[in-house]
């Protein structure tokens, strides 16, 4: 175990006392140029698809058909002449005019435990400090939009929660709000009990009690309440968006009706509602054991779900100012094991990019014959950071996190962003 | 770990401590006797007196006024919070006001410390300090009480949490710091640096992480042999799962033979060291051969491990907490003090060190001195803190007042209401803490039922913090406010119902009588002329009295008067 973010912190409290930090400029101190950032990036957003486990590149955005580990799917064209994928994404096919795949990506985790975390943190090597999630180093440099929505979201399989162990060294204020199976947090709806007028009043009457406690008193903490009250009362508000039973039937056909179709169509609704980052997780990708029936499972229904996003961001102009990006922690051996599976391949392995900064349509880099490794230049984990904050205007070469008056890199200082991913 | 106890006291002069042996035992027999009689007897001391004068000539230095003393209401409140862990009920808190005795104060003081809420509270302050909401267990929390309840001497305590005795079921609850906190961490089995750091910061006051591989880069005290002296005796350690009469998990130790090497990654030197408290002298290993090193030699049939004579664990739970190690004192008076002045005299709690000066440098010294002398008695030193004038001072300033440094303790500072605190007064504010509390009065009622530990867990789940989150400062949240704003149990508790709050006051024709009983259940004081006005002109245009009165008593109750120890 390596310091925690804590002893590096000059103040902790000062995070965790203010919920408020999140209102503008809050925590200003920290990030030197924060402001100036977030005026660049303006009303950028991020939907990050996240395929826990490892997606299998052969199975699909880099097929090898006919050759010795390349399973037993065929590979179809696309949108884009001359880019192919596997068969199993014919949806994704359509709207490869949309996409930029890299192929090149080389990291360095084998493991789960140590990719999970590494691979969404871009981590930057013995820093010792705990980096942020993606979402929560978005939540902080970017804050919320003007929506007052809860700046990082995510949706999952499982329980939700607040998740405060995403923000690293940023402090619990950066954490995510996770919706378990699509769910909204508990005590999100008003009680049955309330009338809106009701409630509306109530609340006033809570802040005039507030305003007279803070006469002669430092502000900071009342500030932090009314903060974390508005964006309760914003979450409420559009509580519409969580609202599975609302959604048209047309819309859940298009996204599939899977797991991952349901939470990626709740995912468009939060980006349109002004959600800055929302995660969506898949789980179930790590195929040891009988990868082609599993990926033939899996894949069409990732593939319907993503595929009808991009096409409805698109649809809707959002994706000019959306990153979109989908990964998992490596991808999968090309060797097949002897239960018909495949094992964990940081060495050559795929993501796909599209939205604001993306260079729409694109193959990046190459691996070889057989997929085993990497014919074009390596891309490691933190060159696709760069590449992300560069796509939204985030100068991460130049900029840095202060930390305990300590200079910490947004993303490893030695690599650079891909520059064929980006416009 | 597994030695019965009396083997360890000759075992100790081996080792070539029988100075400090003696000295804790010697004490220990002092504070039986001193045990038998604490309570009744007055406390003389000029500790409260000593506080008071050091911040005054601070604050003066700094040219800042103090603020005047609390009014009887403020510090009613501040105080039940503190010591009782709760807020007091309208009646309670009617009589303070009323009385007008010299010594009520005192006698307030007195009462509450004397508690079995004061027990209570100071077990519940202390657990959710050490494990920090990384899990609960109720055997825990019952030793912890227990100790305070029985004015055990807290290096007593803490020896009893560090070194463990898995053969003695109540005082085999006390491993849980150190089995829960070794328990795996994401992929890792088992977290040992962990486990050191949290030592050195719990009961130390020293976050010696960064010493696990150089070092500390700006901390020039923190060096890497603090880390790894103690890392050697806690990686000895082994966690076992329970098996037999051991119903918990449950430690053993390794043979230790040798000294700890260590590599800094900044400069490559390499050092080596024996088990040692930080800051401390290095704990000799004994040199023992063969069967000699054995109190119950391994069995390879039997597949147990055995119990090598030498406990280095021990050892360093002896050292640490020996009256001596004035660090030790010195964290404890400081942690004691942030709990209940709402900043450590030394800030951050776990950033002791020369460069990092307590803001009273002389004051902490003299607690430390105090502790040690008192033979660590907390709910002494607890009684001193609460007598003095700082404590009883106002949160509010003048207006028009610059707010000063927090660290001159000029003005009372607001401290947090943990989850539990505020689950017991938002239900005796409402009226409901009889029903829920205590399981009474639910006759006649077709509500459904309300158990306690059903809403602790609901309002842990909106308040407390997040795992390894230490809770130092109130902390408004999204969860906590969409908890207040909808969950159902916050809003039952404030529906009119026999003998509840809000019944009580729907049947009051007076309103100024009715604005008294509000303001005095939840905020503990009466209102003021303005607010009193406000509560009146919303009841005269109301058309629905209870409905109306019902959203004043969850806005107060909402609220950051409410929702803080002020």
């Amino acid at each position: 175990m390596l310091c925690t973010p804590f002893e590096h912190t000059i103040s902790r409290r000062h995070f965790l006392g203010t919920a408020g930090a999140l209102a503008a400029g809050g925590l200003g101190g920290i990030f030197s140029a924060r402001a100036a950032e977030a005026l660049k990036a303006g009303n950028k957003q991020v939907l990050f698809v996240w395929l826990d486990g490892g997606m299998s590149q052969l199975e699909s955005w880099d097929p090898k058909p006919n050759t010795l580990f390349g399973g037993p799917f065929r590979s179809i064209p696309t949108s884009v002449p001359g880019t192919h994928v596997s068969e199993l994404m014919p949806h994704c096919a359509k709207q490869m005019h949309r996409l930029c795949l890299v192929r090149s990506l080389c990291t360095k985790d084998r493991d789960h435990s140590s990719g999970v975390a590494r691979i969404q943190r871009g981590d930057p090597k013995n820093r010792g400090v705990p980096y942020p999630f993606f979402g929560s180093a978005i939540a902080y440099l970017l804050g919320p939009t003007s929506s007052n929505l809860p700046p990082y979201v995510v949706l999952k399989e499982g329980r939700g929660g607040f998740r405060a162990e995403d923000a690293g060294f940023l402090g619990p204020t950066f954490g995510s709000l996770a919706f378990g199976d699509g769910k909204p947090p508990e005590d999100l709806l008003r009680n049955a009990s309330l009338t809106e007028a009701e409630d509306q009043e109530r609340n006033a009457l809570r802040e005039v009690f507030n305003r007279r406690y803070a006469q002669a008193r430092r502000p900071s903490l009342t500030e932090a309440s009314t903060h974390a009250f508005d964006t309760a009362q914003e979450l409420m508000r559009r509580s519409d968006i969580f609202d599975t039973s609302r959604l048209p039937e047309k819309d859940k056909e298009r996204y599939g009706r899977s797991e991952i179709g349901l939470h990626m169509l709740i995912a468009r609704n939060m980006l349109e509602a002004g959600v800055r980052f929302v995660k969506v997780a898949s789980f179930g990708w790590d195929t040891h054991g009988d990868n082609f029936n599993a990926h033939a499972s899996l894949v069409p229904k990732f593939d319907r779900a993503f595929a009808a996003i991009l096409e409805d961001l698109a649809a809707s102009g959002l994706l000019q100012r959306t990153l979109v990006v989908a990964m998992s922690e490596f991808g999968r051996t090309p060797r097949i094991n002897g239960h018909a599976g495949r094992d964990h391949w940081p060495d050559a392995w795929s993501i796909a990019m599209a939205g604001c900064g993306v260079r729409a349509g694109c193959v990046v880099g190459a691996t070889d014959k057989l997929g085993v490794s990497v014919e074009s230049t390596a891309h490691d984990i933190g060159s696709v950071f760069h590449t992300w904050y560069h796509a939204l205007g985030i100068d991460s070469l130049s900029h840095e996190y202060k930390h305990k008056g300590q200079p910490l890199p947004l993303a490893h200082e030695e690599m650079t962003p891909i520059k064929e991913a980006l416009t | 770990m597994k030695a019965p106890s009396g083997f360890r006291r000759p075992l100790l002069c081996l080792l070539a401590l029988p100075l400090v042996f003696s000295a804790t035992l010697s004490e220990r027999k002092a504070h039986a006797m001193e045990a038998a009689t604490p309570k009744s007897a007055p406390v003389v001391s000029d500790l409260p007196a000593f506080i008071d004068a050091q911040i005054a000539a601070k604050a003066a230095l700094a040219g800042v006024p103090l603020a005047p003393p609390a009014e009887d209401a403020e510090f009613l409140r501040r105080v039940w919070l503190d010591l009782a862990g709760t807020i007091p009920s309208a009646t309670e808190t009617r009589a303070f006001l009323a009385d007008k005795a010299q010594g009520k104060r005192a006698a307030l003081i007195d009462k509450l410390i004397q508690s079995k809420e004061f027990a209570r509270r100071m077990g519940e302050a202390l657990h959710i300090q050490l494990m920090e909401r990384s899990g609960d267990d109720p055997k825990w929390l019952a030793f912890l009480t227990e100790a305070i309840e029985q004015d055990r001497p807290w290096n007593e305590v803490v020896r009893d949490i560090l070194a463990p005795d898995f053969k003695d079921e109540k005082k085999s609850a006390a491993a849980y710091f150190v089995t829960k906190r070794l328990d795996k961490v994401g992929s890792q089995q088992t977290d040992y640096p962990g486990l050191t750091r949290d030592i050195g910061r719990m009961f130390l006051g020293v976050d010696l992480q960064c010493g696990q591989c150089h070092n500390h880069l700006t901390v020039a005290d923190y060096k890497q042999l603090e880390f790894n002296g103690l890392f050697m005796a806690v990686q000895n350690l082994k966690l076992n799962e329970p098996k037999g009469e051991l119903k918990t998990k449950w430690l053993s130790e390794g043979l230790l033979e040798s000294k700890y090497e260590f590599t800094s990654v900044l400069s490559g030197a390499k050092s080596q060291t024996g088990p040692r408290v930080p800051f401390g002298a290095e704990i000799a290993i004994p040199e023992l051969k063969g069967d000699d090193a054995w109190l119950v030699a391994p069995d390879k049939k039997a597949k147990t491990d055995g119990v090598p004579k030498f406990s280095p664990m021990r050892s360093v739970a002896e050292t640490l907490t020996a009256p001596e190690n004035s660090h030790f004192a010195r964290n404890i008076a400081n942690r004691l003090w942030w709990q209940f002045m709402g900043r450590g005299l030394v800030d951050p709690l776990d950033l002791h060190h020369s460069g990092n000066p307590a803001s009273h440098p002389e004051l902490l010294e003299r607690l430390g001195t105090d502790m040690k002398a008192r033979g660590f008695d907390l709910r002494w030193m607890v009684r001193q803190l609460v007598a003095s004038e700082t404590y009883q001072r106002s949160g509010r300033l003048p207006h028009g007042s610059a707010q000063p440094e927090e660290s001159l303790f000029a003005v009372a500072l607001e401290k947090p209401v943990c989850a539990e605190q505020f689950m017991r007064s938002f239900l005796r504010a409402a009226g409901e803490w009889e029903r829920v509390g205590e399981g009474s009065s639910w006759e006649g009622l077709t509500d459904k039922r309300h158990l306690l530990k059903d809403v602790q867990t609901g309002f842990k789940n909106a308040f407390a913090n997040a795992p390894k989150e230490p809770e130092l400062r109130a902390n408004p949240s999204l969860r906590g406010a969409l908890f207040l704003r909808n969950n159902d149990t916050v809003l039952w508790a404030l529906q009119p119902r026999t003998g509840n709050l809000l019944e009580r006051i729907s049947r009051i024709s007076e309103p100024a009588e009715v604005a008294a009983e509000l303001f005095l259940s939840v905020f503990c004081r009466l209102p003021e002329k303005d607010e009193q006005a406000d509560l009146l002109a919303l009841l005269k245009a109301s058309a629905d009295k209870t409905k109306t009165l019902s959203q004043v008593l969850w806005a107060m109750t909402a609220s950051m008067e409410f929702f803080t120890n002020h």
